[in-house]
């Protein structure tokens, strides 16, 4: 072969032909692949570009939320005790910062208390998502808030704004009925996921609260409104390039919320308590609106909507006053003497006479003997009552035996809970035979007899609250009606329970007269109560009762209080109706451990707080103002038809000049 | 008439006779493109000469003068060093497994110069196509056809492929691989040969890449054939191309206002995926006219391919431009969600030196073919 040419002519041009034809045909599969591409391509962009426009705009745009404003919550005269301020924050966006550790040092400077919390602000920025800005402090002063954001070159990823945050103007005055809100926790989440409800993503919000005890919590739902919506342009990462204001959706602010409760009385009525602990209640006999409820001592709500600090907390959860619990509805205590007219009315309704007398010589005997605080001698039912005596009311007690004395306290509203639209209320509890059976103490289930005179005189294991009182002094003062309490006036401009009939109380209304006759006793020349019950309006006159409940047993013949330390001394009780020939409010008080005789510690707070709702009432005052009549008024409440038609919400006139508590 | 002056042998070898044979349809088309490519990138660059546009356009005038440069060099002299210039790039390729081989990303793909890094696998895609043209053309037609020497084509293709394949890239092993099948097909690989080849693919594909593959790329290729599985990572990359271009419609949401490429959501969107924002960007009208723009980049290299008086600028010719029209059709289809998500970029527009590089100097080849049409180039077997 060597020599030879090894590719002849023919052979080249047979190459150069087969190259020619297979050059054709990859340069047509090359013009296939192209027109297969543009082929996908006019599928991908003419036939399904809707498609994806829609993708890619969900890519590109967000939806920020936007946190509703919280309902206010106002008071019957529309004061704002609930509302929102602006407060200034500070956020750090996570992504944004260059050296988390670093941002922090540098923020410690202009607001060192962020040191003390560097944990925690660590903890909860690593905790949220990547460009979700975490507020690191709220309620900044201007000044603070003027420099961080002169700082804020330095400071990447920190940013200060602006947001709302609830405010209660009266501080703990209607911190036990109102509530607060907090900071949404695990425990809520877990609670709405294990009913099996998925969480709203509102709650999700770092600047969210929710309602935690009272009004806040139980309407919750009302006052907290629905999130509106900015329409954010997002990148890939999630960080807002632009904002969207077209498309944006305002938030819906939360309802209104009403109560009964008025801001001047529930304010008095913490003022008088001091630092004594104990609670109060203020009603309308007509109708049952609540005026005032209040729970002393009491702590700010303020201090729980930005987080309490744990010390402050523990302080307050440790104090043997129990500023956080609410004694108006779950603090229950024997009625003392102010169950006597429970006793009585049970006696009239079984056929009694009021005007039968009974001697007291200062005991009582059934198997050993229970003393009374006098010899009061002969007495009909009226200067018992007036008396307080416990010799007349064991007699009668002994005489019916529980069952009946029970029956006539769940009439007057004891051994039940009332629906406030509140939760947390404890019925307490009215003894009886059934009840002794299931909770023998002494294995056999029976009721002994030597139970039954303490029960007369509100003792044993009778427990009642304040509300319950208060609500029993309400029907006490009606006589015709059982009224019951109401405190959420409206929602959302709704008019709650408006048309609630009230069913007739089962005993002739002339027994109720008896017992409001004793009661105006207690509180005249002579009475257990006279000294501290004198309201100084006018013709307007208190009635009340006194009661004074053992904290613990003591041995014989040492019940003065004085000397005692607080926790043993005894609890002091007080109801109270007036006026007491028209009635109008009624009032409930008990002090805890307020020693001795319900004449001394509960009386005077009854009457300076029954002064301000009458004061209040635009009737009252005019009745007030009126020259004194020539004539004592007769009694006239029996003989109207009905107190009840009377009420419905009168519009006030011109708000009178009252020494009114100023918000704290 | 320059046709005149070229059929002239003493004329031929004057720069001014050169220059005027330079195919200036072909230069105004890959200036176009790559023209394309520096807008797009100052548009995803966020409306920016930097990072990437002002260093595309800076490589794509030093590779344009390369080009040029390389269109005036005899293809006598590619023709003569067409083996050392394989031997080389398969010595260094070699190198790469060696310990002086630098690995980044899981991949031993670079060889440190200690100056600089290069890329073997890169002048292995011109120096397979060299080898090839070049052993070709002292081939008869039978042997090209269905002959035992086939042998040694195979192994010219094999053996890089291997090389390549084991760094592992398995992107460029696949150009290396195709390019040299394009060849043999071009220089007249028998049908039944092809027909026998493409049975035993179709059989041996899905047992290689159950068992064969590396982790990471069987993943791909599971991705491409459900991308919504792994929205993650690779199946992300395909949705948000797909919503990308198919966002764009039919006219475009104009320059610089792709929120899929500006809001970042496309990844890899100034590399593989720079096809996909300009299809959001200008649309299937911009899409049409770029992608007609790259078939006739192709079709005119061929055309100057079939030109060419030696069998070896025929072969070397449609060879670069087989490798390109790979990468554009790879590209293509793994931006469309056609194909599975391989390291290729688009040629000329993607921003990378490397691929630039070769490709241009592809471009000098076929100028050079072009300009040198009636070079004589010895006949036979000899090694020079």
């Amino acid at each position: 072969m060597s020599g030879e040419p090894s590719i002849f002519f023919a052979d080249v041009n047979e190459r150069q032909g087969s190259f020619l034809r297979r050059t054709f045909v990859f340069g047509g599969l090359t013009g296939l692949g192209v027109a297969a591409l543009i082929g996908r391509l006019a599928q991908l962009q003419v036939v399904q570009a809707q498609e994806y426009a829609t993708l890619s705009s969900q890519n590109q745009f967000n939806f920020r939320m936007v946190p509703p404003p919280r309902g206010l919550i106002k008071d019957r005269n529309g004061v704002v005790i609930a509302g929102n301020r602006p407060s200034f924050r500070v956020l750090v966006v996570r992504d944004e910062t260059k050296d988390l550790d670093q941002t922090l040092d540098l923020l410690g400077r202009l607001l060192p208390d962020t040191l003390e919390r560097r944990r925690a602000i660590i903890r909860d920025v690593n905790a949220s998502s990547k460009f979700n800005p975490v507020p690191v402090k709220s309620d900044l002063t201007w000044e603070e808030f003027a420099k961080v954001n002169l700082y804020a070159n330095e400071l990447p990823g920190v940013m200060a704004d602006m947001n709302d945050a609830r405010y209660y103007p009266f501080g703990g005055s209607f911190a036990h009925v109102i509530g607060y809100v907090a900071k949404v926790n695990d425990r809520d989440i877990k609670a709405i996921r294990d009913k099996g409800e998925t969480p709203p993503p509102l709650l999700f919000n770092p600047s969210f609260r929710i309602g935690r005890q009272g009004v806040e919590k139980a309407l919750d739902a009302a006052l907290r409104g629905e999130p509106g919506g900015n329409r954010v342009e997002v990148d890939a990462r999630g960080r807002v390039v632009a904002e969207d204001v077209g498309g944006s959706r305002p938030a819906v602010p939360g309802q209104e919320v009403v109560l009964t409760l008025d801001a001047d009385v529930q304010n008095r009525a913490l003022e008088v308590f001091g630092e004594e602990s104990g609670a109060c209640v203020v009603m309308d006999v007509r109708n049952g609106d609540i005026l005032a409820m209040t729970s002393a001592p009491s702590f700010d709500p303020n201090l729980f909507v930005g987080g309490v600090p744990s010390s402050v907390y523990r302080a307050l959860a440790d104090y043997e006053r129990r500023p956080l619990t609410d004694k108006a509805l779950a603090g229950t205590f024997a009625p003392g003497s102010t169950f006597k007219p429970v006793v009585g009315l049970a006696a009239l309704k079984r056929g009694g006479d009021p005007n039968r007398r009974i001697v007291c010589n200062g005991s009582y005997y059934l198997g050993r003997r229970f003393a009374c605080l006098g010899r009061h001698g002969s007495l009909d039912m009226r200067g018992a009552i007036k008396n307080s005596c416990n010799v007349y009311f064991m007699t009668l007690a002994v005489e019916m035996g529980p069952d009946a004395i029970a029956e006539t306290a769940r009439e007057l509203g004891f051994g039940q809970t009332f629906d406030i639209g509140v939760s947390g209320q404890k019925p307490g509890l009215v003894p009886d035979r059934k009840w002794r059976r299931e909770n023998p103490v002494r294995g056999d289930g029976k009721w002994y007899p030597g139970e039954t005179p303490s029960y007369g005189i509100g003792q044993g294991a009778l427990t009642v609250n304040a509300l319950q009182l208060a609500v029993y002094a309400s029907r006490l003062a009606n006589g015709r009606k059982a009224v019951m309490p109401r405190l959420i006036k409206s929602i959302g401009g709704v008019e709650q329970g408006a048309d609630r009939i009230f069913a007739d109380l089962p005993y002739d209304p002339a027994f109720g007269q008896v017992m409001r006759e004793g009661m105006e006793a207690v509180t005249d020349v002579g009475g257990t109560g006279f000294r501290n019950s004198q309201l100084g309006l006018g013709d307007i006159r208190m009635a009340g009762k006194t009661g004074t409940a053992q904290a613990q047993n003591y041995g014989a013949g040492s019940r003065k209080g004085a000397g005692r330390p607080w926790a043993q001394k005894d609890h002091n009780l007080f109801i109270a109706f007036a006026p007491a020939d028209n009635p109008r409010y009624a009032v409930s008080v008990i002090v805890q451990h307020g020693g001795m005789g319900g004449g001394t510690a509960g009386a005077p707070r009854a009457r300076e707080v029954m002064k301000v709702a009458l004061l209040k009432d635009p009737e009252m005052r005019a009745r007030m103002e009126r020259p004194p009549a020539p004539d004592p008024v007769e009694p006239t409440s029996l003989d109207e038809p009905s107190v009840v038609a009377e009420a419905t919400p009168q519009p006030l006139g011109a708000e009178p000049p009252l020494p009114s508590t100023e918000p704290r | 008439m320059t046709a005149s002056a070229l059929s002239r042998p003493g004329e031929r070898e004057r720069v001014s006779t050169k220059i005027s044979q330079i195919d200036w349809r072909l230069l105004l088309l890959i200036c176009a493109v790559g023209g394309a490519g520096a807008m797009m990138l100052y548009s995803v660059g966020g409306g920016s000469w930097s990072p990437w546009a002002a260093k595309h356009l800076m490589r794509f005038g030093f590779c344009l003068v390369l080009m040029l440069g390389l269109s005036m060099i005899n293809i006598r002299y590619w023709f003569g060093l067409a083996y050392p210039i394989y031997g080389l790039a398969l010595f260094l390729l070699a190198l790469v497994e060696t310990p002086l081989g630098y690995t980044a990303l899981g991949a031993t793909r670079w060889l440190d110069l200690g100056v600089t890094r290069i890329q073997p696998s890169e002048i292995m895609k011109i120096g397979v196509v060299l080898a090839l043209a070049r052993w070709y053309h002292g081939a008869s037609a039978q042997e090209a056809s269905f002959h035992w020497k086939l042998i040694v084509p195979v192994a010219i293709i094999g053996l890089p492929f291997i090389l390549v394949a084991h760094q592992p890239d398995l992107g460029s092993a696949m150009l290396i691989g195709l390019t040299g099948a394009a060849i043999m097909f071009m220089a007249g690989l028998n049908w039944k040969i092809i027909a026998a080849v493409a049975a035993v693919a179709i059989v041996a594909v899905p047992p290689y890449v159950m068992f064969g593959m590396h982790d990471y790329q069987r993943h791909r290729v599971l991705t491409f054939l459900n991308p919504e599985a792994d929205m993650a990572d690779k199946g992300y990359q395909i949705v948000q191309s797909k919503i990308a271009m198919g966002s764009g419609g039919l006219l475009g949401k104009g320059f610089g206002l792709g929120s899929q490429s500006q809001l970042e959501f496309l990844p890899e969107r100034h590399t593989d995926f720079i096809f996909a924002a300009f299809a959001e960007e200008f649309g299937f009208v911009g899409t049409f006219f770029l992608l007609t723009a790259y078939a006739a980049i192709i079709l005119i290299s061929l055309r100057i391919a079939s030109l060419s008086h030696s069998h070896f600028g025929r072969l070397a010719a449609s060879g670069v431009i087989a490798t390109f029209a790979m990468y554009v059709l790879i590209n293509g289809a793994m931006v469309m969600g056609l194909a599975p998500v391989v390291g290729v970029p688009m040629p000329l527009l993607s921003n990378g030196g490397t691929v630039m590089l070769t490709v241009m100097i592809g471009f000098g080849l076929v100028m050079a073919t072009r300009v040198h049409r009636y070079a004589e180039l010895p006949k036979g077997h000899g090694l020079i």
